[in-house]
């Protein structure tokens, strides 16, 4: 008996789409296709900006009602009025905490020892990794305020990290906690150059090149090198140390760092008008 | 019939990545944050098969690649290939059967979020190996077979029927 024979069609569309897409995937990371899909990131960051806009302004308040009245778990169903009352109060407790907090990252930015004479553009945090596989955020200011590609991001404390997409009215911050994040950094008082790489989204930050048995204590402060080409200013505080120590066959130290700003409550940060060149 | 199939698949893929964009990128458990734009190449394959699956898979990955920092192209890749294994898969199963689209769901997600990572390392990005791997699968698995239904419904009123003719179905007969 003969067996029924299964269609090509599915396979065939199957190989094109493969073969286009792993095209696209290589033209991208080559930079030919780069100024397309630019364009097009920018066209869509630009539409949806809005969009989130209006869905934050009305989901947001609800959410914190609910995650108010989720708190004061104790009170019990019947006292409902009650309940409801509580829950408004400590929303106003929350959103009065949350003011400060605000208040207190503004403040902060408007007195970067770091920024020296840089001008900077103030932006909000409007979304957090948009990827799970990246760690960015992205801010309310674009390249309709001077923010363009390759621009370093602070926060009250030090690097933040670097713009890697630019709409007209958004942009995306790659963190230096990214695993794609490399930052020429500097340690010690002699300056010695290392480098600072990230690992992913909340774990700790890697130094490297630092040679083997060098005395790193605990809090000894990285901050950016600024060596010639570099693609940070100098002096912007990146991390801490955590713990160093010497592996059996290393050339190196092995370095865990801390970010000094804390990448998992920013609200407020700071884009340094600043590129290489200048 | 092909622009309305055309019109119809448009506004589901906005209406997911509106959603995706705005309330799904904000609910956020420990760093991570549940994908719900895996789901259409999956809903697509149940309800027309693996030439479908791939092809929404490739569009909505198209157009999620516009909003992400990871390689452009990848979620199109990823979709297509989810898609048409899902389709192949579940060619041969009760497509009106109730726990398919859940158990699609989940397995879809696990391969989608697996073969992401996996080939995003394979073309140049080492880095997304190095992710919370079990969270990001777990979370976006579970989220994901919850809102199956409803992207299933909303993926069988953008594709027409008729795609669906000659599949097998709890009553035995076919679907028209």
């Amino acid at each position: 008996m003969a067996r029924p024979r299964r269609s090509r069609r599915p396979r065939t569309i199957l190989l094109i789409l493969v073969l286009v897409s792993v095209t696209i995937v290589t033209l991208d990371a080559r930079g030919s296709l780069r100024s397309v899909t630019s364009g097009l990131r920018t066209v869509a960051a630009d539409s949806m900006s809005p969009v989130r806009s209006l869905v934050n302004a009305v989901t947001r308040p609800v959410g914190s009602f609910l995650a108010g009245s989720v708190h004061y778990g104790a009170v019990s169903q019947q006292n409902q009025k009650l309940q409801a009352e509580v829950g408004r109060l400590r929303q106003q407790v929350l959103q009065q905490n949350d003011a400060e907090q605000r208040l207190r990252q503004l403040t902060a930015l408007e007195n970067l020892p770091f920024a020296g004479n840089l001008q900077e553009v103030a932006c909000q945090v409007i979304a957090y990794n948009t990827s799970d596989f990246a760690a960015t955020v992205t801010i309310d200011k674009g390249r309709a305020d001077g923010v363009t590609i390759g621009m370093p991001v602070v926060g009250s404390g030090g690097l933040v990290g670097m713009v890697v997409l630019a709409s007209h009215h958004t942009a995306t911050v790659r963190l230096v906690t990214d695993g794609q994040s490399v930052v020429g950094a500097a340690y010690g008082t002699a300056g010695t150059p290392a480098i600072v790489a990230g690992q992913g989204w909340g774990k700790p930050l890697s130094g490297q090149l630092v040679p083997a048995d060098t005395r790193l204590p605990r809090g000894t402060l990285f901050s950016t090198s600024g060596l010639q080409g570099a693609a940070f200013p100098p002096g912007i505080p990146v991390a801490r140390v955590i713990r160093a120590s010497t592996g059996t066959v290393a050339s190196q130290e092995i370095v865990t760092l801390a970010p000094v700003v804390d990448l998992a409550h920013l609200r407020y940060v700071a884009v340094l008008l600043w590129g290489p060149a200048s | 019939m092909r622009r309305q199939l055309a019109v119809r698949l448009s506004l589901v893929v906005v209406a997911f990545v509106v959603v995706q964009e705005t309330l799904v990128l904000e609910a956020r458990v420990g760093g991570v944050h549940p994908d719900v734009i895996v789901l259409l190449p999956i809903a697509a394959a149940i309800v027309g098969g693996p030439a479908r699956g791939a092809i929404v898979g490739f569009v909505a990955g198209l157009v999620a690649d516009l909003f992400l920092p990871t390689p452009f192209g990848l979620s199109a890749l990823v979709g297509s290939l989810v898609g048409y294994g899902v389709g192949l898969v579940t060619a041969a199963m009760d497509r009106t059967a109730w726990w398919l689209p859940p158990m699609a769901a989940v397995a879809g997600s696990v391969g989608y979020e697996l073969l992401y990572a996996g080939l995003g390392a394979l073309l140049g990005q080492p880095q997304m190996l190095h992710v919370n791997i079990v969270g990001i699968v777990v979370l976006v698995a579970s989220v994901n077979a919850l809102v199956s239904v409803v992207a299933v419904r909303m993926t069988n009123w953008a594709l027409p029927a008729a795609s669906t003719e000659g599949m097998p179905t709890s009553a035995g007969v076919s679907l028209r």
